[in-house]
């Protein structure tokens, strides 16, 4: 493992970018990672956006920057065009329904339909982000702990279990098949 | 011990409650709100009381106020409000009563940006009030955890030297979220090298001997010893004078407790200073992180960069600087202040340069580029900036 | 040095270090004639004062603690403090007319909205005298001042439609009244109600000032004539004629009619307390 992971996730303010990194910080804190995590808000009304820098190490974090996401959870255009260029060899995540991606960039990019499965599959689009979660947990390959993840989120949103645990399966298998 | 994904200003709030503070004195400010908000919630539940205030300058006075009666207090802000704390500073370092106050730099001067982290306040911290013939002491954490821990150790300061202690943090510290562990034992909080001091009262009624002294309890009102509490200066009783006697040792007391106590107060961290370093960078705060993180690298691939990081900033560390080299400072604002105080520290035929940037932190990119420019005897301009920045 | 002065005094503030003729002697006489009175020991009170005449003159002249605040700011030490220190102590201020009217009004309002307990006596020599004799917030109409050379020309805050106490009544003040330092008996009983108020109390009380604002506004620093040019000047409520300025009296008697700051402060946080403690223990 390298000595430190880099996670990177942007997008508009509302999509649930802060909360995702919250989730995913909390999980790796219980599964005994030093984590740094740092919350930008840019002015939304203004078409701002909202980005998430997560570091994970078994050592204590020095710098907190995120300068070569090893993931990056791209939640609009705006933000894979301003973090993309970041990107080395790492993995990117992203939904096709908000983002238009470039395909001859260099590293990998996996496709999550999260917000189309969670209208067709689960009615709404508020699990959107809960299938993204998911899909960055296999993404990981094991690095972040599936279990743990699941009930971590599940105590950080505990409204619509069955639901969430659903989507968050759904999207595991985006990135792990 | 207990394990937490969270903010710096959780972090404070477990670091005071723990040191024994029993009164917060709040005004709303980002980016220092969350403090207030985590106080409201947490003190009551300890017996301890949570107060808003009107505006900083009552906040800061309620909180020295209740100090003077005795319970460990403190106060929070960011620049806007920290300039209107200059007033109760003022008494408190006059009164000699001991409280803590947490600065959460942002981006100024005035407003400027609320949600980023700045490094205005670097002479302010030292100069909280007018008037000067005193010293201060402030401490400055670069991360969560060691917010908390730098609180606990700002109450014991004030303690003991009876004066208000500084913890200069910021924007990235407070609203940041990191792993914190919170001791819950004895054994627990010694490993952790935290120390604690109770509060004590003068049974007076004279006021304060004129020397260095320290651990001379402050006084404390409500415990019928007669006391005299005031910005005047005081006779050695207590009583306002105004004679150039007695504020000399008035003055000598507020000066010299700290001064000639520096070892108590003194904290740093170094990295790599030993083999002669090319270049030593000179950080505070959060920039020390990812600086640390390129001085790192840089050594990696063979360069001889090294790293001085003071903790306590004032009294200001100048022991540190006793090499002949080249120093980079680097800070969280444009004008250049801690490199001011290198500059008078380094040694003759040092080269001082510096890095200033505002809002966000120095990326490791930028770091390794200014470490070549500078081995490369190369101008340090920001961009678009004619002249170098400082 | 009477008996009242060797109980509650210090002899080294005695005489006082105010100038010769000010009247400021008769309203910290009235208060601690008032405290005798009331039967309170040294040890019952704290005493705050604040900068100016009335803050500087009278500082560490009380037998027990005593604390002077900065400018306009002894309201907010005051609360802080109420909350630390003993209940069944009471804090009292004495202050002047620029300190709780002008750079620590804000602090008063905000007193007076939490009903913090403190007696705060406003000690108004008309203006800013220590500093040589400029217009404040009370000074009369057309009187000449160092920074009113030509007459003061902006309304006050003693004048009938726009009185301060109007303003602090309605900000919450528990107990409000107004007199001139030559009241005597008047003042004491008035001061001994607003002691009594376990809430914000503010007594406004006019004096003379001979060395500044005698000399400014009458041309002369004889004390009979400035004593009297207030004296004349003041009526009773009730009995006011044209020329008064300043009505005397109680304006507003609400005491212990509202919870006090720091008592209604120290239940909440026991009750809290107590709550979570239970909690924890199951």
């Amino acid at each position: 493992m390298k000595d430190r992971i880099e996670i990177l996730a942007s997008g508009f303010g509302g999509q649930g970018v802060v909360r995702l990194g919250q989730i995913v910080g909390v999980a790796a804190v219980n599964q005994g990672f030093r984590v740094t995590m740092l919350k930008s808000h840019g002015t939304e009304q203004r078409g701002g956006y909202v980005r998430t820098q997560l570091v994970l190490s078994k050592e204590e974090i020095d710098s907190p920057l995120v300068e070569a996401p090893d993931y990056f959870c791209s939640f609009s255009t705006a933000a894979y065009k301003q973090f993309g260029h970041m990107m080395k060899d790492g993995v990117m995540l992203y939904d096709p329904a908000t983002v238009e991606i470039d395909a001859s960039k260099p590293f990998r990019q996996i496709a999550v339909a999260a917000k189309d499965t969670a209208v067709e599959k689960l009615g709404r689009a508020i699990y959107t982000n809960t299938i993204m979660l998911g899909a960055l947990t296999g993404a990981t390959d094991g690095l972040l702990d599936k279990e743990n993840m699941l009930t971590t989120m599940l105590q950080i949103i505990p409204k619509f279990k069955e639901e969430n645990k659903k989507a968050f399966e759904l999207g595991y298998s985006m990135s792990t098949t | 011990m207990k394990r937490y994904l969270e903010t710096g200003n959780f972090a404070i709030t477990e670091g005071a409650i723990l040191a024994g503070c029993r009164l917060f004195a709040g005004y709303p400010i980002t980016p220092a709100t969350e403090i207030a908000e985590a106080m409201s919630i947490n003190l009551p539940r300890v017996g301890g009381y949570y107060v808003q205030a009107e505006d900083e300058c009552a906040a800061m006075h309620m909180a020295v106020g209740a100090a003077s009666g005795g319970l460990k207090t403190m106060t929070a802000t960011s620049g806007p409000g920290f300039i209107l704390y200059a007033d109760p500073y003022g008494w408190a370092i006059g009164c000699e009563i001991p409280i803590v106050v947490l600065n959460s730099q942002r981006v100024g001067p005035v407003s400027g940006i609320t949600g980023a982290p700045g490094q205005g306040e670097f002479y302010n911290s030292r100069y909280p009030t007018q008037g000067g013939n005193y010293e201060t002491i402030v401490l400055a954490p670069n991360s969560a955890q060691e917010a908390m821990e730098l609180t606990i150790e700002a109450f014991y300061l004030s303690e003991r030297f009876r004066t208000p202690v500084t913890v200069l943090a910021d924007q990235l510290i407070t609203d940041g979220l990191e792993d914190i562990s919170v001791p819950e034992t004895d054994e627990e909080k010694e490993a952790m090298g935290l120390r604690f001091a109770e509060r004590e009262f003068h049974k007076g009624p004279e006021f304060y001997p004129p020397t260095d002294e320290i651990d001379v309890p402050p006084v404390v009102l409500g415990k019928n010893t007669g006391a005299m509490c005031s910005d005047w200066t005081p006779t050695e009783e207590g009583y306002d004078i105004e004679t150039v006697e007695a504020h000399h040792k008035h003055s000598y007391r507020m000066i010299y407790k700290i001064r000639n106590n520096k070892d108590i107060i003194t904290r740093y961290e170094t990295l790599f200073v030993d083999d002669d370093p090319d270049i030593i960078a000179v950080s505070y705060g959060t920039p020390s992180r990812s600086v640390k993180t390129a001085v790192k690298k840089a050594r990696e691939k063979g360069l001889k960069i090294g790293m001085i990081r003071p903790i306590s900033l004032w009294p200001f560390p100048d022991e540190l600087f006793s090499q002949k080299t080249k120093y980079l400072v680097v800070e969280l604002d444009y004008d250049g202040q801690m490199v001011r105080e290198v500059k008078r520290a380094a040694p003759g035929g040092s080269e001082i340069h510096f890095f200033g940037k505002c809002g966000e932190l120095p990326t490791v990119v930028e770091m390794h580029e200014t470490f070549d420019k500078l081995l490369n005897n190369e101008p340090l301009r920001p961009e678009g900036w004619e002249k170098e920045a400082w | 040095m009477d008996k009242l002065a060797r109980k509650y005094l210090r002899a080294r503030k005695i005489p006082s270090t105010a100038c010769s003729g000010c009247g400021l002697g008769q309203c910290h006489k009235a208060l601690v004639k008032a405290l005798a009175d009331l039967d309170y020991e040294v040890d019952d009170i704290i005493w705050g004062t604040s900068i100016g005449c009335s803050g500087r003159q009278t500082f560490a002249t009380w037998n027990g603690d005593n604390f002077a605040g900065t400018h306009g700011r002894v309201y907010p030490i005051a609360r802080g403090l109420r909350i630390a220190m003993p209940d069944d102590m009471k804090i009292i201020l004495t202050v002047g007319d620029g300190d709780a009217f002008g750079i620590g009004f804000n602090h008063v309002l905000h007193s007076a909205r939490t009903n913090t307990q403190m007696t705060v006596l406003v000690c108004d020599n008309l203006g800013y005298q220590s500093t040589g004799g400029q217009f404040g917030w009370t000074t009369p109409p057309g009187i000449v001042t160092d920074s009113s050379p030509y007459g003061m020309s902006e309304p006050n805050w003693v004048q009938p439609d726009m009185d301060v106490l109007k303003i602090l009544k309605e900000a919450g003040a528990t107990f409000l009244a107004r007199h001139v330092s030559m009241d005597g008996a008047a003042l004491v009983e008035t001061l001994k109600k607003a002691v009594q108020n376990n809430g914000f109390s503010l007594v406004h009380t006019v004096f003379p000032c001979t060395t500044n604002f005698a000399k400014n506004a009458l041309g002369s620093r004889n004390a009979v004539n400035i004593f009297n040019w207030i004296k004349d000047r003041a009526a009773p409520l009730g009995e006011e004629t044209e020329d008064t300025i300043w009505r005397t009296g109680v304006y507003h008697d609400a005491s212990n009619s509202r919870p006090e700051f720091s008592q209604a402060l120290k239940k909440q946080v026991s009750d809290i307390q107590r709550r979570f403690q239970d909690e924890g223990s199951h």
